[in-house]
């Protein structure tokens, strides 16, 4: 799976559960309103139950001759009297409430209901039935459908961006295939045209000629960078590395004298600054395949006439040009395959992302800074 | 000095007592009566203010539509006559019958 590809599936699995959860929430918020709205409900009428069999108690108990009156007591239920001013007359209540101006409320898990009378029993203007309040137990059936409703979502999510991935995966596809095959088909006529080119006299050569020839040289010079590269790509984690002491400083002056000719033509020079024997245990292949393709892009993108330095340390390779840079932005996306930002010049866009690869292959790091319209700078360091 | 205290306040609740046995208990001698009253006035007027003002109101007043007595009763022995007593006097055997006869102390 391709990274852009892992990142967009990433993405739409993200907003769509988002989005899900979202909806999940507001349907669970609705339902636990509508499920606390029916307990109380049905609190007030089981308080309103409750009130009627104290009234009649009440009633009972005003009409007895005696001296003194019993205030009628229940099991299920606990209630107070208060009189035309709200003052407490009798309670069996658990807790007094502050107030008794709200027909119901509920304090320390208990519901009660406040409802007036009227002739008023044993002075009684207002009852207070309390009992203890119902919980509403729903959190367990939440969590369970929620659960359920995002792994519902993972799955379909995951299924829908792959579906709607996958012409563009065939595309991706097509576009591998195309560059194995022409890779391979490549490989005899690149060999032929650079054998036959290192074998040529050129003392015959007539001025005019010899610039034709120097210009068959380059254009077979990057001919042949593509093609490495392509192998590269083609063969990438295929082929086991032969690594051995390298002296980046011998292979730093070959690759220079390779991109000579191609640098001659946009008049560009190389400023050296390279220290002797500087050594670094690689393939020596693959830690080519990153000079040429740093150099190659710094003279592609090099201003006609201009200087590009090299500066080789103990542990630091530094290429500078004064080409035509790039914004922050093309410097983050700049490791993706297939990731262009100049149409002009030719290329696949698959330069820096070998780079990339064989860096981390031995731990070196990149570090790119670039200035619009200033230049490029590369440094390596391992 | 808690002696002095006790006869002294024995002294102001016997002579409030009296008062009311002669401002009121001289013609409601029976006590059941007078504790059938209070229960139709906390019928009708629950609270202790409320009470104590219908029962002034109906004293320094009396009328047929403010007696709590049934309509029988009325038709029968009439509205008692107009309070001779002043209204601090009044008041204050009002709050005696009040405090003796009121059904939130009898509650249990």
């Amino acid at each position: 799976m391709y990274k852009s590809e892992q990142r967009t599936i990433f993405n739409v699995l993200a907003l769509y559960l988002s989005s899900n959860l979202l909806l999940i929430a507001t349907i669970f918020a609705s339902y636990y309103y509508y499920q606390n709205e029916q307990l109380i409900l049905n609190e007030k009428n089981i308080l309103k139950k409750y009130t009627t069999e104290l009234e009649d108690a009440l009633l009972n108990v005003h009409q007895s001759s005696n001296d003194k009156y019993k205030y009628p007591r229940f099991e299920n239920f606990k209630s107070a009297i208060y009189d035309i001013d709200k003052n407490l007359i009798f309670s069996t209540l658990d807790v007094q409430p502050p107030n008794i101006d709200q027909e119901f409320f509920i304090i320390e898990g208990n519901s009660y209901a406040v409802s007036p009378i009227k002739p008023y029993y044993l002075s009684a203007a207002y009852l207070v039935t309390q009992k203890e309040t119902q919980t509403l137990n729903i959190s367990n059936d939440f969590v369970a459908i929620a659960i359920l409703i995002v792994l519902i979502t993972i799955f379909t999510s995951f299924f829908l961006v792959k579906l709607v991935l996958k012409p563009l995966r065939e595309n991706l596809h097509l576009l591998d295939n195309f560059i194995k095959d022409t890779t391979h088909e490549l490989n005899t006529p690149i060999t032929t045209i650079l054998a036959n080119i290192e074998t040529l006299d050129t003392y015959n050569f007539d001025e005019k000629s010899l610039k034709k020839f120097q210009r068959i040289k380059i254009a077979s010079q990057n001919i042949s960078n593509l093609y490495q590269d392509l192998v590269y790509l083609l063969l990438n984690h295929k082929v086991s590395s032969t690594n051995e002491q390298l002296n980046i400083s011998s292979i730093l002056y070959e690759r220079v004298q390779y991109f000579t000719l191609m640098a001659n033509a946009k008049k560009l020079s190389f400023d050296l600054k390279i220290q002797k024997d500087v050594m670094f245990y690689a393939d020596k292949q693959k830690i080519e395949r990153i000079i040429d393709n740093i150099f190659s892009n710094a003279i592609k993108y090099s201003k006609k006439s201009t200087t590009i330095q090299v500066i080789l340390e103990d542990s630091m390779l530094s290429i500078i040009d004064e080409g035509k840079g790039m914004t922050q932005n093309e410097i983050k996306n700049i490791y993706e395959k297939y990731r262009r930002f100049d149409n002009v010049q030719g290329g696949f866009g698959i330069g820096y992302s070998i780079i990339k690869s064989i860096a981390d292959e031995y731990e070196i790091t990149i570090h790119i800074s670039s200035e619009v319209n200033k230049g490029t700078k590369v440094i390596l360091k391992w | 000095m808690v002696r002095s205290t006790f006869i002294i306040l024995f002294f102001v609740v016997s002579l409030g007592a009296s008062s009311f046995e002669k401002n009121c208990l001289e013609c409601h001698q029976n006590e059941f009566q007078l504790a059938m009253f209070m229960k139709k006035y906390a019928l009708k007027y629950s609270s202790e203010r409320s009470i104590k003002e219908a029962l002034y109101s109906y004293l320094k007043k009396p009328t047929y539509n403010a007696s709590i007595l049934p309509f029988g009763y009325l038709n029968r022995f009439g509205i008692k006559e107009k309070s001779s007593l002043d209204d601090a006097e009044l008041k204050k055997m009002i709050n005696i019958y009040y405090d003796k006869y009121n059904i939130k102390s009898k509650i249990y």
